[in-house]
C-alpha cells in the first residue's frame, strides 16, 4: 500500500479498506462451520443433542 | 447516477423465496423436535450448546435487518468512517458484555433470564424492572423486523407490506413454536452461515460492478471534507458516540443475550463473545461500504428513502440471481432476530413472570411450556399488528433507552457489590427515568444552571461507562482510575457545549443519576452484606433435578459463587 515514492496508494488502501470486511466474515464463517462440525461429532460420540 | 426502479421479483417468484426459506428452516427444527419437549430446554437448552452454535446464534441475533439499513445509511451519510462508527460500537456491545456475563453465569448458572438473579439478589420489584424493559426491547425488535420485511416485499415485489408482514411473522412463529430456543439456536447457525455466504460474495461484487478501487477513489471527491475524513468529529459526536453510550445497556437490557449466555457452554463463552463480536462487525461494516460506495458514486436514495439503497446499488449493478440472494440475506438476518425475540420473550414470562411471582417455587414445567408458546403466538401477534398500522414507536424507544440506560449500573453492581439493596436498585432507576425524560425533552432549560446541573450528571454517567468497561477487563483498581479520568476529562471538555447534544446528554443523564443514586443509597443503608452463594441456591432447573454442572476448574457452580473476583 506505499507507493515508490514512499506515499499511500490510496486505490489500494481503499481497495483494502473495503475488502477486508468480506474477507473477515470469510474467516468467521470457517472457524463457525469448523467448530459446529466438531460439535455435532462430539455431541453424536456422546449420544446427545446438539442444541 | 439514478436508478428510476428497483428490480421487481414477479409475485410467485417471491412467494417461491418466501416459501423456500421458512420451510426449509421449518424441516430443520423438525431435525431436533421432542414429542414432549421440557421447559429449561425450551428456554435455555441444555447450558451446554458449544462454541460453534452459540457464536452462530449470538451473531445471527444481534444481526437485524436495520443492521444493514442503518450502516449504509452511515456510510452514505458520514462517509469513510460512517460503517465503523456503526458497526464497531454495534460488535463492541457484544464484546464488553462477556466479563459481566461470566459474572452473571457463576453466580446463577442454571438461570434462563438475567431477571431470576437479578429475583434472588433483590427480589419482585427490581426483578419486573429489568424484566419489562427486556419485554419492551424484545416487541419493539419483533415490530422492526417485521416492518424491515414487509418494507422489502413492497420494495421488490408487487405484494404489499402488510402481506411481507404476516408472512414473514407467522413463518417465523412457525418454526420457533414447538422447540422454543432450541429451534432458535438451531435455525440461527443455518441461516447465519446463508448470511455470511451471501455478504462475502456481494460486497466484492457490487465494489467491482461499480467500479472498484480506482472508481471509489476518483469520485471521493463527490464528499465533503467531513466525509472524507475518516476522524470526522461529525460522525464521532452524531453517531459513534450515542452508540458508544449505548455499548453496555443495549447488551444488559437483551434478554436474547443473556439467554445466550446462559445457555452457552460455561467454558466456551469467552470465544463465543469474541467470534461472535468480530462476525458481527465484519458483516455489518462490509454491508455498510456500500452506503460509502453509493455516495462517492453520487446516486441519490430512491424516493429520499435511505432504506432503498442497498437495493438500489444491488439491483443497479447486479443480475437478478444476486438480488433474490440480497432478499435471503434480509429475510434470514430478520427472521433470526425475530426468532430469539419470540425465544426471550417466552422465558421472561415463563421464568420472571410466572416462575418467580406467580407459581413462586412450585413451578408447573407443562403449564410454563403453555405459557411460552402462548406468549410466543401473542407476540407475535402484537409485532404483526404494530407493523401493519406502522404505530409512531418513537415514544416507546425513547422510553426503553431511558431504562436501559438507568438499569445498568445498579445491574452490574447488584452483582459485584455486596451492599447494594432493592429500594438503592429501584429508587435509582425510577429517578433516572425522570431525570432523563426532563432533559431529552427539555421539560426544563438545558442552558445556564439546570444546564449545567445535566451535564455534571451526564460527566459522571461518562465516568460510569469507562469505568465499567475497563473494571469489566481490568479489575476494580483499573476501572475507578479510568472512571475518575474519564470523570475529569468530561468536566473539563464537555461542559458547556453538551446540552447542545440533547440525546447524548440525556443518555449520558441515565448512567449518572441512576450510579449516584444507587451508590448513595447503598452506602447509608444498614442492611447486612449479601451473600452471594445463595443466588446459585435459589436459581435453578424447573423439571426433574439433574446433578449440577461442572464449572471451570471443576468445581461446582455454587462454589464457584463464593470465590471472590
Amino acid at each position: 500500500m506505499i507507493g515508490p515514492a514512499g506515499e499511500f496508494d490510496m486505490t489500494m488502501l481503499y481497495g483494502f479498506y473495503v475488502l477486508i470486511w468480506p474477507a473477515l466474515t470469510l474467516g468467521v464463517l470457517v472457524l463457525i462451520c469448523r467448530a459446529v462440525l466438531r460439535d455435532w461429532r462430539a455431541a453424536r460420540k456422546e449420544q446427545r443433542e446438539l442444541v | 447516477m439514478n436508478s428510476e426502479s428497483l428490480y421487481q421479483f414477479s409475485i410467485p417468484t417471491v412467494l417461491l423465496l418466501l416459501f423456500a426459506f421458512y420451510s426449509g428452516t421449518y424441516l430443520l427444527t423438525l431435525r431436533i423436535g421432542k414429542k414432549q419437549e421440557d421447559a429449561d430446554a425450551f428456554m435455555v437448552s441444555n447450558h451446554r450448546v458449544g462454541f460453534g452454535i452459540g457464536a452462530a446464534s449470538m451473531t445471527a441475533t444481534w444481526i437485524w435487518a436495520a443492521s444493514f439499513y442503518a450502516a449504509a445509511t452511515s456510510g452514505y451519510t458520514y462517509g469513510v468512517s460512517g460503517p465503523i462508527h456503526y458497526g464497531l460500537w454495534g460488535a463492541l456491545m457484544i464484546l464488553f458484555i462477556y466479563p459481566f456475563g461470566r459474572r452473571f453465569r457463576k453466580l446463577a448458572p442454571n438461570a434462563h433470564t438475567l431477571g431470576e438473579l437479578i429475583h434472588a439478589r433483590h427480589g419482585a420489584s427490581s426483578q419486573l424492572i429489568l424484566a419489562l424493559s427486556n419485554v419492551l426491547g424484545s416487541v419493539i425488535s419483533l415490530m422492526v423486523n417485521f416492518t424491515a420485511a414487509g418494507a422489502l416485499v413492497a420494495v421488490l415485489s408487487p405484494l404489499s407490506f402488510q402481506a411481507g408482514v404476516i408472512i414473514a411473522g407467522t413463518g417465523v412463529l412457525f418454526y420457533t413454536l414447538w422447540s422454543g430456543f432450541r429451534a432458535s439456536v438451531l435455525t440461527d447457525f443455518a441461516q447465519l452461515v446463508a448470511l455470511m455466504a451471501i455478504a462475502v460474495v456481494i460486497i466484492p461484487a457490487v465494489f467491482f460492478a461499480m467500479g472498484g478501487p480506482t472508481e471509489l477513489v476518483a469520485g471521493l471527491s463527490n464528499l465533503t471534507a467531513e466525509q472524507a475524513n475518516f476522524f470526522s468529529m461529525e460522525a464521532i459526536l452524531n453517531q459513534g458516540a450515542p452508540f458508544f453510550v449505548a455499548v453496555l445497556a443495549y447488551a444488559i437490557g437483551n434478554q436474547t443475550i443473556s439467554q445466550r449466555l446462559f445457555a452457552v457452554n460455561e467454558a466456551h463463552i469467552k470465544p463465543t463473545f469474541l467470534t461472535a463480536t468480530v462476525g458481527y462487525g465484519a458483516i455489518v461494516i462490509g454491508l455498510g461500504m456500500i452506503g460509502l460506495m453509493a455516495l462517492t458514486l453520487g446516486i441519490e436514495p430512491m424516493g429520499g428513502d435511505m432504506n432503498n439503497l442497498i437495493p438500489q446499488m444491488v439491483s443497479s449493478y447486479l443480475p437478478p440471481l444476486f438480488i433474490a440472494l440480497f432478499f435471503i440475506l434480509v429475510i434470514g438476518s430478520l427472521s433470526s432476530t425475530a426468532d430469539s425475540d419470540l425465544s426471550a420473550l417466552s422465558a421472561i414470562m415463563m421464568a420472571d413472570v410466572y416462575g418467580k411471582n406467580i407459581a413462586r417455587g412450585k413451578a408447573d414445567p407443562k403449564r410454563m411450556l403453555l405459557i411460552g408458546r402462548l406468549t410466543m403466538i401473542v407476540a407475535t401477534a402484537v409485532g404483526i399488528l404494530f407493523a401493519s398500522f406502522s404505530l409512531d414507536i418513537l415514544v416507546m424507544l425513547v422510553f426503553v433507552g431511558a431504562l436501559w440506560g438507568a438499569i445498568v449500573f445498579p445491574v452490574i453492581a447488584s452483582c459485584f457489590w455486596n451492599r447494594v439493596t432493592n429500594q438503592a436498585f429501584t429508587t435509582s432507576v425510577l429517578v433516572a427515568m425522570v431525570l432523563f425524560c426532563l432533559a431529552r425533552f427539555e421539560l426544563l432549560p438545558l442552558d445556564g444552571a439546570s444546564g449545567l446541573f445535566f451535564e455534571l450528571l451526564a460527566s459522571i454517567g461518562g465516568g460510569v461507562i469507562i469505568g465499567l468497561m475497563v473494571f469489566g477487563f481490568l479489575g476494580r483498581i483499573a476501572g475507578f482510575i479510568a472512571a475518575a479520568l474519564a470523570l475529569v476529562s468530561m468536566l473539563v471538555f464537555a461542559t458547556g457545549f453538551l446540552h447542545e447534544y440533547t440525546v447524548l446528554l440525556a443518555s449520558l443523564t441515565a448512567y449518572g443519576a441512576s450510579t449516584l443514586v444507587c451508590v448513595v443509597m447503598s452506602l447509608m443503608s444498614r442492611q447486612p452484606d449479601f451473600d452471594f452463594a445463595t443466588i446459585g441456591e435459589q436459581v435453578g432447573d424447573y423439571d426433574a433435578p439433574r446433578p449440577e454442572p461442572v464449572t471451570q476448574g471443576n468445581q461446582t457452580a455454587s462454589a464457584n459463587a463464593a470465590i471472590p473476583r
